[in-house]
């Protein structure tokens, strides 16, 4: 338990998905780099995403499982002929276990130039309470 | 350079041989094959029929702080990347992107119109369009005739 308190966000990365569900050919899938770090608001994870938008990333936290997807939308005419290629267009995926105190409900994230940031506030820690013991 | 080895007899095979051989050493490679170091940025580059479009991933730079330059056949790229400011005591559980100042030149494959390039930078995606010169176009040079024993 103070294990998973100490990295309160543990990565895990998931096998890509095989097959699309709108039948699009495959896409190459990769792992986005990430920045976490603690700021006073919390937890903050920032990913590198070049060519998502806001309409094509999904966020999503199931039980305790935080999972971000962004689909790349390819800004390259089709009629163009590649001379020299360094990079590969593709989709963006990578999964992360939170840990109980993050306070899911006020999670929050925004996507600026490529790049996401999610800010995972810490749930308030319950103060210690006194329990009396009573001699009968 | 022979690429198969068949038995003597296979005198067809040689000749097929020999064929792949001239076609193999026909062939040139309009980008060098041996890859050198990773660069930053990644850039891709395409062509257009009026134009040569560059691409490069460049998430979290301002538009503002990116700078681009082109003269002389040679575009090149500055910008910088900030640290995140608000890290606690400047400690990452996780450090994988990275920051700083970067710079990368280019050679423009072909004369294109520097005047009229413009660039867009939209979702971490920088795209510069390199319109193609006029005279790239095949020029034919008229050869004339002059006197052998003439000035040098």
């Amino acid at each position: 338990m103070a294990e998973e308190t100490q990295t309160a966000v543990n990565s895990e990365i998931e096998s890509p998905p095989n097959e699309r569900p709108d039948g699009a050919k495959e896409r190459v899938i990769f792992t986005p780099p990430v920045d976490i770090y603690d700021s006073p608001e919390g937890l903050v994870l920032l990913a590198d995403l070049p060519g998502v938008s806001t309409g094509s990333m999904e966020l999503q936290i199931q039980d305790n499982k935080l999972t971000l997807l962004g689909r790349c939308q390819s800004v390259i005419p089709p009629e163009a002929r590649l001379l020299h290629k360094e990079y590969d267009e593709g989709d963006f995926l990578r999964s992360f276990i939170l840990s109980e105190d993050v306070d899911h409900e006020r999670i929050t994230a925004r996507l600026n130039n490529g790049v996401l940031e999610v800010v995972l506030p810490r749930a308030p820690r319950a103060a210690p309470r006194k329990i009396e013991v009573k001699s009968e | 350079m022979a690429i198969f080895r068949w038995g003597d007899s296979w005198e067809t095979f040689r000749d097929l041989e020999r064929q792949v051989d001239r076609l193999l050493n026909g062939l040139t490679f309009p980008i060098p094959l041996i890859r050198v170091e990773r660069q930053y940025p990644p850039i891709n580059l395409y062509e257009l029929p009026e134009e040569y479009l560059l691409t490069s991933e460049l998430p979290g730079i301002e538009p503002a702080e990116l700078d681009l330059t082109v003269a002389n056949g040679i575009l090149t790229l500055r910008g910088k990347r900030a640290a995140p400011t608000n890290a606690i005591d400047d400690q990452f559980r996780r450090h994988e992107r990275i920051w700083g100042a970067w710079e990368r030149s280019i050679a423009v494959p072909e004369r294109i119109r520097e005047d009229e390039v413009r660039a867009d930078f939209q979702n971490g995606i920088l795209k510069v369009h390199l319109p193609k010169a006029p005279e790239t176009r095949p020029r034919q040079i008229q050869v004339i005739a002059g006197n052998v024993e003439g000035e040098m």
